[in-house]
């Protein structure tokens, strides 16, 4: 047996690069935190999150995905509850004006919306996949999209505009894999356009998340608050130029103008430290992980399977699009965290266990198909 | 193949489009921003981390001739305030507790738009160390208030010299518009007025800077660049603060004497002491003076509105120099030097002085001082009797030959322009004329004609003409100096950083006036005649050293007569010329005669007495 056969269950290529950019990430979140008194703590919580993560991994991994291919109402459940849970006395706390945290005591443990985005995949993939590929009937459509709502709704109320907007780019790919057609897609965008407007317009949003969304649109709104963040953001980023002002040397980033610089704003401290060439190999190790990801989707024994790689990598594509976005000006800013790479336990988990489902579909793509 | 693999086929095409279309699109932004406008996103970033700050450079200080120090600099803790923290009450309150000023005094100084708008400003200066401990150990209680050690000037002579020291002040819009004050920054300390002024760019010395590396919240991490300021260099002035103190006190004193004489509005004037041969001014005083420590730490309206007032007599104004009074018969012995030199009136002349004189005719009759008149009187004793008749008759041949000649004479000794004194704010003075008279009263064509009696006037020192103390210290000197007058001058030395002079100052003739030696000599006796004989006699009776001056006593409309002596000493070999104007002082004999007399007592170090002399003179 050659070594090739015998790790025929391992996908080393996707290993391989999730390791080289979880070591990139975990070098950024180093060099970022690098001042704050709290820095070593939080390297080591990131450190925790990784081994959490790598175990989950494991777990999941070890699962044959198909068993939840039949569990609609139980996930629909479980995903609600996982909304709702920090809202339940005793069990949240509020962060940035949303309740995102679950708590016991005043011990933090995670951010439910996060693994809640695993749990939207795997729901929408089981009820996706029985349409066989086929995605026409309106009725058919209005259904699916209505399971999709309940949560949209309650994240949004949250009000978590970030996870709201992963909600429904991870449906929108999934969708695409599942059939729909292609001007089905043309009336989504068309109702999100309207829907945003409304949303505005009507007093839904809290003030700082307008001024994060308009902000984008107009740079002089708020130049303290939102505004500030972005213009230095940009400063940042433009001014690595080519090749970065070297590791631990970001003038922006060291000296505090970057604000959540280990976090949401990670990218700005690794476009001002290791410049163009820097982002490239993000970017170009981030291309390597979704087509790799593709590449699984495609061996999937089955659709259930190949939606769920679908969601994972829809899900992937636009946090990166989002966060990327939001440090350059070409996306509003949302908290959205750059996979892998920002500080964030419950969010570098919630991708390890993305990384389980992923090799779960892969292990298991021989033998028949339904 | 399952057939629904070949299904999604295109989908997953299509997802891989998206996902290079999103990646694409990412690389683009980021190439545009990080390497085509890298070089102006890395400036910004600059900008926001590093803070140029410049460090002043330590102002020269001003010397007199000696090396005694007139300015200096010294240390003071300052209270500074930040822009943005004035308008809150509570802390203007306390600071108004702690510092013991009123509160309304803090928010004028904390709004002073002679900052830089985001420096913070000084609201209090030489603050007790009690304040400045209570302050630095409530820091929550004192938001944006700090403690800074800043150099302001110091006087260890107090208010001497006052106005030939003049003082320093934060830099004027107009002065920053100035092309000569090129370099200079909003919030800069530059001399205001007095030598402060005049040597501003040797005194002021180049700022050093300093570039810190700030975060953002404005906290200072390190020194990026540093240069060191280069000092201002010292200057030296020609002043003796020894007889600069005299020449204060002399006229202090005449003011004293003029109310004795019962000239209670007595409360102005000057004093000059000049050498003859250099144009060194050795003294310059001027009454009302002031404290220059007002200026420093910057001056309140209030203290401003008190300096500038005219029922104090304006005593920021250095009256040697910007006062215009008329000369009265210290003029005499210009009119006289004009009539030796053209023939109007010689040695030998005899003139009769009857107390009036219609020599003009009945009806413009005018009168001699000596109502009852001087009888027959030569050249000489017309000068030492100050006689008015002799002089009208003199002034009378003048208007009678030439109109303008007198004036175009009296103008070789400088009067009607400045003697180019170094310090600022120099008064021309006044020589009437024909054309003047016209051109002043363009809009009263009844008045435009020079008469015979504008002539007359001249010649006596009254009328139009007007003079500064200076001028006529700077014109005697020229009688005393075989007919040039120097240059006055108060800059004698720029001194470098090793102690050695960089710049001397070289006396230069201001004004050649061309009148023979003999003719001098012969004024230079009648001057002398003033005090052994004449109506300084009473004065300079006693004095060891012979002196050659002249008394005047001039009327001015609406107040009372104004007081002047000016003489040159030694007499047969002058050194020294002192000039005393009191405003509203009564006599020339009786109260600026002994003030001379004082002052020049001490340029001889000869020791007198205070003298009490009797004038009726005028």
């Amino acid at each position: 047996m050659t070594e090739r056969k015998r790790l025929w269950f391992v996908n080393i290529p996707l290993l391989s690069i999730v390791a080289a950019i979880l070591v990139f990430g975990t070098i950024m979140v180093n060099s970022a935190t690098q001042g704050m008194t709290a820095g070593p703590g939080m390297l080591k919580r990131q450190a925790l999150g990784i081994v959490i993560g790598l175990i989950g991994m494991a777990a999941v991994w070890a699962m044959d995905y198909r068993v939840a291919k039949t569990w609609i109402w139980p996930l629909f459940g479980l995903l609600v509850l996982a909304i709702l849970s920090p809202k339940i006395p005793g069990l949240g706390d509020t962060a940035k004006g949303a309740t995102a945290w679950l708590q016991i005591g005043s011990i933090r443990l995670f951010q439910p919306s996060e693994p809640a985005k695993l749990v939207l995949i795997v729901l929408m993939a089981a009820v996706i996949s029985k349409y066989k590929g086929r995605l026409e009937a309106p009725a058919d459509v209005a259904k699916v999209m209505g399971i999709m709502l309940v949560p949209l709704g309650l994240i949004l109320l949250q009000p978590d505009l970030g996870t709201g907007l992963v909600f429904v780019a991870i449906t929108m790919g999934m969708l695409l894999i599942g059939g729909l057609k292609a001007r089905w897609f043309l009336v989504f965008a068309l109702v999100g356009v309207l829907a945003a407007g409304v949303v505005l317009k009507a007093d839904v949003l809290k003030e700082y998340q307008k001024d994060r969304l308009l902000v984008f649109v107009d740079a002089d709104r708020d130049p303290d608050g939102a505004g500030y963040n972005l213009a230095q953001s940009k400063i940042a980023i433009g001014s690595g130029e080519l090749t970065g002002k070297g590791l631990g040397s970001g003038t922006q980033s060291n000296l505090n103008f970057l604000p959540e610089r280990h976090t949401d704003f990670i990218f700005s401290v690794i476009g001002e430290e290791l410049g163009f060439l820097g982002a490239v190999i993000l970017l170009g190790l981030y291309l390597a992980l979704l087509v790799t990801s593709l590449e699984i989707a495609a061996q999937s024994r089955d659709l259930f399977g190949a939606l769920i790689v679908a969601g994972i990598i829809s899900m992937w594509l636009f946090q990166i699009l989002e966060n990327v976005g939001m440090t350059i000006g070409l996306m509003p800013i949302t908290g959205i965290p750059l996979p892998f790479v920002s500080y964030g336990s419950s969010f570098l988990v919630t991708n390890l266990l993305a990384v389980g489902m992923l090799l779960s579909v892969w292990t298991r793509r021989l033998g028949t198909t339904r | 193949m399952p057939d629904f693999r070949e299904l999604l086929k295109p989908r997953f095409a299509a997802l891989a489009a998206i996902v290079l279309m999103v990646l694409g699109l990412l690389l683009v932004r980021l190439w545009t921003m990080q390497v085509l406008s890298g070089k102006a996103y890395a400036e910004t970033a600059d900008d926001n981390r590093v803070q140029a700050y410049t460090v002043e450079a330590p102002r020269g200080r001003i010397l007199d001739r000696f090396g005694r120090e007139l300015v200096s600099n010294r240390p003071t803790l300052a209270v500074m305030i930040a822009p943005e923290v004035r308008e809150n009450r509570d802390l203007l309150h306390r600071l108004s507790t702690v510092l013991d000023m009123p509160a309304d005094e803090i928010l004028e100084r904390a709004t002073s738009t002679r900052q830089a708008p985001l420096k913070p400003r000084a609201i209090a200066i030489d603050v007790p160390m009690e304040a400045v401990a209570y302050i630095s150990e409530h820091p929550t209680e004192f938001p944006g208030v700090s403690i800074d050690v800043q150099a302001v000037r110091q006087y260890p002579r107090g208010a001497t010299a006052a106005h030939v020291l003049g003082y320093t002040g934060e830099i004027s819009d107009t002065e920053l518009a100035d092309p000569d004050r090129e370099g200079y920054e909003l919030g800069d300390i530059v001399g205001k007025a007095g030598a402060e002024r005049q040597f501003e760019t040797v005194l002021q010395g180049d700022r050093g800077y300093r570039k810190i590396e700030v975060d953002a919240q404005g906290r200072s991490q390190r020194i990026i660049e540093e240069g060191d300021p280069i000092p201002g260099h010292d200057v030296r002035l020609t002043i003796d603060s020894r007889i600069q103190k005299v020449a204060e006190k002399a006229l202090r004193q005449a003011m004293v004497d003029a109310h004795r004489d019962k000239f209670p509005k007595a409360k102005a004037g000057a004093a000059v002491a000049l050498d003859v041969n250099t144009g060194e001014v050795l003294a310059m005083a001027s009454a009302p003076s002031y404290d220059p420590d007002v200026f420093l730490g910057g001056i309140t309206q209030k203290e401003w509105k008190a300096l500038t007032a005219k029922k104090r007599e304006y005593p920021l104004t250095n009256r040697a120099i910007m006062a215009q009074y008329p000369a009265a018969s210290t003029f005499k012995a210009f009119t006289g030097l004009a009539g030796l030199q053209t023939g109007v009136a010689g040695v030998g002349s005899s003139y009769y002085c009857e107390g009036r004189w219609i020599g003009m005719g009945e009806q413009w009759d005018k009168w001699c001082w000596n109502h009852g008149g001087h009888g027959t009187e030569t050249f000489t004793e017309g000068i030492s009797d100050s006689c008015d008749v002799v002089f009208y008759e003199i002034g009378y041949s003048f208007y009678k030959r030439k109109r303008d000649e007198l004036q175009k004479f009296v103008r070789r000794f400088g009067f009607g322009e400045q003697t180019g004194i170094d310090l600022p704010s120099e008064a021309d003075g006044r020589v009437p004329d024909a054309k003047w008279k016209k051109e002043f009263n363009k809009d009263y064509p009844e008045y435009q004609r020079w008469l015979p009696g504008d002539t007359v006037n001249v010649a006596i020192g009254q009328g139009d003409l007007l003079v500064t103390p200076l001028q006529i210290a700077a014109a005697y000197s020229g009688i005393a100096n075989d007919g040039k007058v120097m240059r006055p001058h108060v800059l004698r030395q720029v001194m470098g950083g090793d102690g050695k002079p960089v710049k001397t100052v070289k006396p230069e003739v201001a004004f050649d006036t061309k009148v023979s030696s003999t003719n001098l000599a012969t004024m230079r006796t009648a001057l002398e005649a003033v005090t052994t004989e004449g109506t300084a006699e009473g004065v300079f009776g006693d004095f060891p050293v012979r002196v050659a001056g002249k008394t005047g006593t001039a009327q001015v409309a609406g107040k009372d007569d104004y007081a002047w002596f000016v003489g040159f000493a030694p007499a047969e070999n002058p050194k020294y010329c002192v000039v005393v104007a009191v405003e509203q002082g009564g006599h020339g004999g009786s109260v600026a005669g002994p003030a001379a007399r004082d002052i020049l007592g001490a340029l001889l170090g000869v020791t007198t007495e205070h003298v009490t002399a009797e004038d009726e003179s005028r």
